[in-house]
């Protein structure tokens, strides 16, 4: 048999039993009889124990778990650093590279090891959480909305920590009334605006994702929501990169703020 | 019309979902346009200057997440409407 016809023949093999998975799926869905569950209830955060008046949810939970499994990883790669890289070690050090241009374009590269360390840590906790629905049994911790806004909250305190830092306090509060005083309540309100959208981004995204997929599952549960799994590795990882980015153009903005008049 | 018996739980379901197809047709084509004009012009300019394309490529990436987040914004008021209206619990009753 030649072999472009042997190709074709696996490729409408593997079309065939992608639609008969489908329909087993679809069937086994219309027999049963079990009421399908509400798809917010499948979304929303279950309440795992009370700590006083401080409600522990299954999100916690989640994120501890993503805490420990991240610090133990960074532990065992970080011990076995050599001069000559390995496969890890390369991809840790390509991850930290691009993180240092985000920085680099953002910021600006004098003392970019004085951002370095929160970026990066904003970037890879925001990843990981992102993509940790993906892990049967867990769930991701970003679709709660009180992940995103603690996000963007270290944010909009890192702003006029690092502004502070930077230009004196005095020199980061002139920036408020920089051109004329009018532009207070605009500046004001942008803070707050910008706090709110970066916090509804990384929510909206995520959950409109896990939505999809919960869906997918209610109707077809076998191989259906699987190319939607692998879009939303796409969508988290951006919108982690996204976060990153705006998060860096807002501390760039604080601190890069009187250099054009000084200079 | 008696407007006291009218079945209001029911007239709010339906304008609930009423509300909610059309506004998310309407919240997701006018930032769709918006996105297409700038992924658009960051195209045109690439092409026109292709060693700038990193700064350019960094510029659209932050429009298009700025303008994606109105969409967003959208999903998230028709998320609410359709799950977690604040006014359910006044207008069904408990």
């Amino acid at each position: 048999m030649p072999r472009k016809n042997k190709q074709t023949l696996t490729l409408i093999l593997v079309v065939v039993l992608i639609i008969a998975m489908a329909a087993i799926s679809f069937s086994l869905r219309s027999s049963g009889d079990y009421e399908p569950e509400p798809v917010a209830d499948e979304i929303a955060p279950d309440l795992v124990f009370t700590v006083g008046p401080i409600q522990v949810t299954s999100t916690v939970i989640n994120t501890w778990i993503m805490i420990g499994m991240l610090g133990f990883g960074a532990y065992l790669i970080g011990k076995t650093f050599k001069v000559r890289p390995g496969m890890l070690q390369n991809a840790v050090e390509w991850l930290a590279e691009a993180i240092q241009g985000i920085i680099a374009q953002n910021i600006g590269t004098e003392n970019s090891n004085l951002f370095f360390p929160v970026v990066a840590t904003l970037a890879i906790f925001i990843g990981v959480s992102n993509l940790l629905g993906l892990i049967p049994g867990l769930h991701s911790p970003t679709p709660d909305i009180n992940t995103p806004v603690a996000m963007a909250l270290v944010v909009f305190f890192l702003v006029p920590y690092f502004g502070i830092r930077t230009h004196g306090l005095w020199g980061y509060l002139k920036h408020y009334v920089d051109p004329i005083f009018l532009m207070l309540p605009i500046e004001i309100a942008s803070e707050i605006a910008r706090t709110f959208s970066l916090s509804f981004r990384l929510f909206g995204n995520i959950l409109g994702e896990e939505i999809i997929i919960a869906i997918l599952f209610l109707i077809a549960p076998i191989i259906v929501p699987v190319p939607m799994m692998l879009f939303s590795i796409f969508t988290g990882v951006l919108q982690a990169y996204i976060f990153t980015l705006l998060s860096c153009v807002y501390i760039g903005g604080a601190v890069k703020a009187h250099q054009s008049t000084k200079s | 019309m008696d407007w006291n018996t009218l079945p209001y739980d029911k007239i709010f379901v339906i304008v609930t979902v009423l509300v909610a197809g059309p506004g998310i047709i309407a919240g997701i084509t006018v930032p769709a346009i918006g996105q297409a004009i700038v992924a658009l012009s960051g195209l045109k300019a690439i092409s026109r200057q292709p060693e700038a394309g990193d700064k350019i490529n960094s510029i659209v990436l932050l429009s298009l997440a700025m303008l994606e987040s109105l969409a967003i914004y959208v999903l998230a008021v028709i998320l609410i409407l359709v799950f977690a209206n604040p006014m359910r619990s006044f207008i069904l009753g408990s």
